[in-house]
């Protein structure tokens, strides 16, 4: 009869998948390997994590660097990553929030949950600028705690370095000491190389950029924003918004700084009709590099401008 | 004889697990003092939709019409269409509300709504501090079987559920009360394996009469059967494909150990009780172009499945007729269904903020029905263009074509066609979304 068949072969795969759990149960802890496996949403993040974990610490770094941060899918991959994660490092403050929540749901892995030392959010350790979509119409792409892009600043990063030292110490105890002496390390190497990429810019620049991601330029480098090509963040640049960008810009100087993935027909725009030099940038380094990696993005960022 | 024996101990197991745990887990967790994410998120999602048929094709596709063909023609109005009038429909809303507890629990409560009805579609709570790998979920939600099944309809590329969803499950799709338990596996390619025990009380799949009064001293087939009545199973698998790929590809199934049904004629009651299975596989796969707004991205999805009902018939008069007087039998039979349905769709993002997309699908490639003497009837087939307009994050406009072409009982093919415009708006802390 129907009835009895369809029973033994639902009873065998109760069993099939008990038995597959079971098996999983028991091999996953032989899985943790030595050193700390630390899962960074963006390459800033990751970067440090390296410098700073050495050889103690496996990073996969999830979002693209020539992807937008804000915009990615909650891929398969990036939950069997966190899945295996003893450490989550990501911005905060907003920027991952259309996608990071559902990946860190999708993983069930407890060790990256928000409030656990295994989660490790870089805009809870450091003051952030205040984002303009805090004061404009709200049009869903809001930041309320403050702009998200801080990865732009070397000194903001340098802070979280001293934090994430201290962070993969308490995670990671045994090599506390080394991880804490590394971070300061490449904090005052951030620091440094900050005060010698300014000293070079010619003083008082003018920049126009795309989003608010470049705004935290303005803590480091000698420049000014004086305008953005979106109208509102999230929202692309109108004809009407560049054209009266062009009218109260008109006969001043200064340079264009765009992301690589945005498009640059607002920028061009400018370029014509203002006669501004205009440069895309990215900004964030690849996405296996080190401390050197983002060092030489900061450099990028200070030779787009004027030199002295 | 008790025919899922195993049911009851695992259930058991389950409930266990879920309450034994988060005790454990308590004694190791300290609450950072001013966390954000511990407040209420509420989100409100609005539908209007603008509803034109141009022309009336064949309302249900043959085989389709709650299983059997009896001849009268009772519009109850709950025949499968959307139900949206011609001219402006509310459509859709839902409002959501979203708390955590510490990192223990996720509470989630979803409030449809639309003119008429408004309906607690999910209202569950998840474990987030369950070791190894394992999440469990109770309440009230939508099966995670398939792709489509457990996504909200603003998350859809189409204004409308892809028909094997609506007729081999039901309006809502699988939406049931139970438990579900999950395990991701500490793999390099995301597997998640899940069982979900449910009450059973999906009209596609595991439809529920309960016990009927007598006629006459003549009792009903129809028993009371105590829940939960249907068992799910899937998996999931997502290779890492770089930074431009992704996909993920599901199998699942389950079984109903109870599937009753109860039809009113004229003078008889018919009725079938039994049991249901299905099977299914679904696929997905997203290309990220890396430029702004969504250009050139691509998203493809396509999902299969297949159902068998198995059920015992037999009528009862409830009025004399010419056959014999209230309490009479007749009719009684054993039979099967045996029916499927698939559908594959496309969406590409043409400009910045703009998709169009295609969607075809078929509903009874295999299409057997056993009542009476059986029939064998012909497939149904959907043919849906869109196209999506998103001016700022959490609005969309969409403009969505349907050629229907449905076969009826006597293997006539009449082709309709909708049109359909549709503003959804999120509003609030709206969120993230799955894969």
């Amino acid at each position: 009869m129907f009835f009895r068949k369809t029973r033994t072969r639902s009873t065998r795969w109760l069993i099939a998948i008990g038995a597959l759990a079971l098996n999983a149960l028991i091999l996953a802890p032989a899985q943790a390997a030595a050193g700390l496996n630390v899962v960074a949403t963006t390459s800033t993040l990751g970067a440090l994590a390296r410098e700073i974990g050495g050889d103690q610490a496996e990073v996969r770094v999830l979002a693209p660097p020539d992807r937008d941060a804000h915009y990615l899918d909650a891929r398969p991959s990036f939950m069997a990553a966190l899945r295996r994660a003893d450490m989550l490092l990501e911005i905060g403050a907003g920027l991952e929030e259309g996608w990071l929540p559902a990946a860190q749901r999708g993983a069930s892995n407890r060790a990256i949950n928000s409030g656990q030392p295994g989660h490790f959010r870089a805009a809870d350790m450091i003051e952030l600028r205040r984002s303009i979509t805090m004061d404009g119409p709200n049009m869903g792409h809001v930041h309320e705690e403050g702009n998200p892009h801080f990865n732009t600043d070397p000194r903001r990063l340098a802070e979280i370095a001293i934090a994430l030292g201290e962070r993969m110490g308490q995670l990671h105890s045994d090599h506390a000491d080394t991880f804490m002496e590394r971070a300061e390390r490449t904090a005052n190497r951030l620091r440094e190389h900050a005060e010698a990429l300014a000293d070079r810019v010619e003083p008082g620049q003018h920049i126009v950029v795309y989003h608010e991601d470049l705004d935290y330029l303005e803590e480091w480098l000698p420049v000014e924003i004086v305008g953005y090509l979106e109208p509102a963040p999230g929202i692309p640049p109108t004809a009407r918004h560049l054209r009266s960008l062009v009218s109260d810009l008109e006969g001043t100087e200064g340079t264009v700084l765009y992301a690589e993935f945005q498009p640059p027909r607002g920028a061009e725009f400018l370029e014509r009709n203002l006669g501004w030099p205009t440069h895309a940038v990215p900004l964030d380094p690849p996405a296996d590099s080190g401390l050197e990696g983002y060092l030489e993005l900061m450099t990028t960022w200070a030779e787009s401008l004027p030199q002295r | 004889m008790p025919r899922f024996a195993l049911t009851r101990p695992a259930l058991a197991g389950l409930t266990a697990l879920t309450l034994a745990t988060p005790g454990a887990a308590a004694a190791q967790w300290t609450a950072p003092p001013n966390d954000a994410s511990w407040g209420l998120d509420v989100s409100l999602i609005l539908e209007g939709v603008y509803y034109n048929e141009m022309s009336r094709g064949n309302r249900d596709p043959a085989g389709f019409d709650d299983g059997h063909d009896h001849g009268h023609d009772h519009d109850h109005g709950h025949g499968h269409d959307h139900g949206f009038d011609n001219g402006f429909n509310l459509g859709h809303s839902e409002l959501v509300f979203e708390a955590s507890l510490g990192d223990l629990f996720d509470g989630v409560l979803t409030i449809g709504f639309d003119e008429d009805h408004v309906e607690v579609e999910e209202a569950y709570l998840v474990t987030r501090a369950l070791p190894g790998g394992f999440q469990v979920k109770a309440g009230k939600f939508l099966s995670d079987i398939g792709y489509i099944n457990s996504r909200h309809g603003h998350d859809w590329d189409f204004v409308d559920r892809p028909l094997v969803n609506e007729y081999l499950f039901g309006d809502h799709g699988l939406q049931e009360t139970g438990v579900q338990a999950t395990w991701v596996a500490p793999t390099e390619t995301y597997t998640q394996l899940g069982v979900e025990l449910l009450q059973g009380e999906t009209g596609g799949i595991a439809n529920y009469e309960g016990g009927q009064s007598a006629l006459n001293g003549q009792d009903r087939i129809l028993r009371d059967r105590s829940g939960p009545r249907l068992i799910t199973a899937f998996a999931k698998f997502g290779p890492d494909l770089g930074p431009d790929h992704a996909a993920q590809f599901g199998v699942s199934g389950g079984y109903a150990r109870s599937f009753q049904q109860t039809d009113e004629h004229s003078t008889r009651f018919e009725d079938w009780d039994g049991s249901a299975w299905f099977a299914g596989l679904d696929a997905v796969y997203k290309y990220s172009s890396g430029r702004a707004y969504g250009h050139g991205d691509w998203r493809l999805q396509g999902e299969y499945f297949y159902r068998e009902i198995d059920v015992d018939r037999r009528d009862v008069n409830f009025e004399a007729d010419g056959n014999g007087p209230i309490g009479f039998v007749r009719n009684e039979q054993s039979f099967k269904n045996q029916q499927d349905g698939i559908y594959v769709q496309g969406v590409y993002g043409f400009a910045p903020r703009w998709e169009a997309g295609l969607r075809t699908e078929a509903l009874g490639l295999t299409n057997d029905v056993g009542r009476g003497s059986g029939s064998s009837f012909g497939a149904s087939y959907r043919h849906t263009a869109q196209v999506t307009f998103r001016p700022v994050e959490p609005v969309f406009l969409r403009a969505q074509l349907s050629q229907s072409d449905f076969i009826d009982e006597d293997d006539r093919r009449d082709r309709g066609l909708e049109f359909m415009l549709q503003l959804n708006v999120a509003l609030g802390a709206h969120g993230a979304h799955r894969f």
